[in-house]
């Protein structure tokens, strides 16, 4: 039995076909794909905002759409919490008073989510008594999302949560999710078209285009594609590695991938394990050989299974039993003779790392 | 001492003034509950017939007030379809009655109000009530707790544009009630019974001053109910 399971076709009377299935049983999942590439309808099927033409989704034991059987749940009855894009605060009542609607309705799920808890976890406290006219971008956000998490949802749906935030704003919502996503486990689908996100964010990603799933897996999986998706107009990647804890030791994390060592920057062990590593494409050098006598600690062999131009830059897909992105130059890369299938060795600097979660 | 005995208002105007206060009132009540649904419904729902609810709710509008009046007296007089039923299982009389002049001013402003209360629904975003039902909202509950106050400013313009409207009608209610002083002789009706006696022009000042006054009143509180509410939103 898979958290949800999705089967739909649907057709909009401006012609476009949303033909897709897929099943979830990750924690944190990621549509990612070009606009208009189906996402937000799968989501909207899902939330009940739009009954499809044909197809079952199902939540846990529950049917949420059968058109064979013509179920389509209200969506007051599906306990899915939806975090629109242009988020719906009610602008008639306090942050407090949208808050407590997402309260109100009491579902009493299996987790508990306390009002006091949402509000500390997000920093929302010093807005309670404000209207949502009032608010930044970004308290806005914290709001709407609060107002989710309160309604106590069995799966949580969030559409393109950062796309309409500042760089600089987008890094302090996204910590935020983070946070959520730790203290209450709740099954999350999110849309997005940013590499970056999914990266950091997601556990499994479902890549959309034409409103087909044309790939699936853990990010590193999903987003292998000869022509990543988005990729001109995003970011580019940033690198998420699981790294399995061995030892901590004088403000250094020892980690593992395979067999090879990593060094890590913390201030104290870490809490759990795998831990995940975030550090930029930008941030790796690239050798043929081995390098001696660096102030470089980590150095890890791999190999290379993508190389894409983009710009004058080159991102190198480099293979360690996971898969990260460098950021080269062309000439480098040249240089180098980096082509699919070359041994190299990647200096990251550890300073340069950074622990998530 | 002219100016008091100016002043002071006659018996039959008194009793016209409490009447049409009490018509009025009656009528945008009355209409209010009707006027949210049918309102509601033509912002939202591409209904099948709605070209014909609209019809029906605006055809007062145009017709004249005394062929509404007309209409409404075959309907509910005590042989009339609607008038014998009533009569049969309440013992209720409508016609020459003041609740006649009630039902009559209620059908003259119901398109009035029906337009006002949709513009102010058409305003609200449906995504909002969407929001409320992914929390847990019954599309009842989203209706009274979202919709209904996001579309107050609207309803409140509607029910005052209606009572107005209705403290000033005559066609329909000399039709339905008829103009019975002390019972179904409202202002207006007033107006024109002194008007069409010998010097009743002369006499007629202080409740055609008062018709001012009133329909004045209620603008200027819907202005001001506007306006405050406007305030508190955008603090």
């Amino acid at each position: 039995m898979s958290l949800l399971s999705f089967r739909c076709r649907h057709r909009y009377a401006g012609g476009f076909r949303l033909d897709a299935a897929f099943k979830l049983n990750h924690t944190v999942t990621s549509l990612f794909g070009p606009s208009g590439g189906g996402k937000t309808t799968v989501l909207r099927v899902v939330a009940g905002l739009l009954p499809p033409e044909e197809g079952v989704v199902q939540l846990g034991q529950r049917t949420l759409v059968d058109t064979t059987r013509r179920v389509f749940l209200a969506p007051e009855k599906r306990h899915v919490g939806v975090v629109f894009q242009n988020l719906r605060l009610f602008p008639h009542l306090s942050v407090e008073g949208n808050l407590r609607y997402g309260a109100r309705f009491g579902r009493g799920g299996k987790r508990e989510v306390r009002f006091e808890r949402v509000v500390e976890v997000l920093e929302i406290g010093g807005l309670l008594k404000r209207h949502p006219k009032s608010l930044s971008g970004g308290e806005r956000q914290r709001v709407a999302l609060g107002r989710a998490l309160l309604s106590d949802p069995e799966l949580l749906l969030m559409d393109e949560p950062l796309a309409a935030l500042d760089e600089a704003l987008k890094a302090r919502i996204l910590a935020y999710l983070e946070r959520v996503i730790q203290e209450w486990n709740i099954p999350t689908v999110f849309v997005t078209h940013s590499q970056a996100e999914v990266r950091r964010l997601a556990d499994w990603v479902i890549v959309m285009e034409n409103g087909r799933v044309v790939s699936s897996g853990t990010p590193e999986e999903g987003l292998s594609r000869p022509e990543p998706l988005g990729w001109k107009n995003s970011m580019g990647p940033v690198n998420l590695l699981r790294v399995e804890y061995v030892a901590f030791h004088q403000n250094h994390v020892h980690g593992r991938v395979g067999d090879q060592m990593f060094y890590i920057p913390a201030e104290s062990p870490p809490k759990g394990s795998p831990l995940l590593v975030a550090f930029q494409p930008a941030d790796v050098a690239l050798a043929r050989a081995d390098v001696q006598g660096l102030s470089v600690r980590n150095h890890i062999r791999g190999h290379v299974c993508q190389v894409v131009p983009v710009g004058q830059a080159v991102f190198v897909a480099i293979d360690i039993g996971q898969i990260f992105w460098a950021e080269v130059t062309q000439e480098a890369a040249a240089e180098l003779e980096i082509r699919p299938g070359s041994e190299v060795t990647c200096l990251l600097k550890a300073y340069k790392l950074r622990l998530v979660s | 001492m002219n100016l008091v005995a100016f002043a002071v208002l006659s018996g039959q105007e008194w009793s016209a003034l409490r009447l049409s206060f009490q018509v009025a009132l009656c009528a945008a009540m009355a209409g209010l509950p009707l006027a949210v649904v049918i309102g509601y419904l033509l912002a939202r729902n591409p209904l099948p017939g709605k070209w014909l609810v609209e019809a029906l709710v605006n055809l007062p509008l145009v017709l004249p007030p005394v062929v509404t009046g007309y209409l409404l007296l075959v309907l509910f007089s005590p042989r009339g379809p609607i008038g014998s039923v009533l009569q049969g299982l309440f013992g209720l009389k409508v016609v020459f009655h003041w609740t006649g002049a009630a039902l009559a001013a209620m059908v003259v402003s119901f398109p009035l109000m029906v337009r006002a209360i949709r513009i102010a629904f058409q305003a609200v975003d449906p995504g909002l009530e969407m929001a409320a039902r992914s929390l847990g909202a019954g599309p009842v509950t989203a209706f009274f707790t979202i919709t209904l106050p996001l579309a107050r400013r609207g309803l409140v313009a509607g029910w005052l544009l209606a009572f107005a409207r209705s403290l000033g009608e005559f066609g329909a209610t000399i039709m339905v009630a008829g103009n019975i002083e002390g019972q179904t002789q409202t202002i207006p009706l007033a107006i024109f019974t002194l008007s069409s006696r010998p010097g009743g022009i002369e006499q007629s000042w202080r409740l055609v001053a008062l018709s001012l006054v009133l329909a004045c009143g209620a603008l200027a509180i819907s202005e001001l109910m506007e306006r405050r509410s406007a305030r508190r939103e955008s603090a």
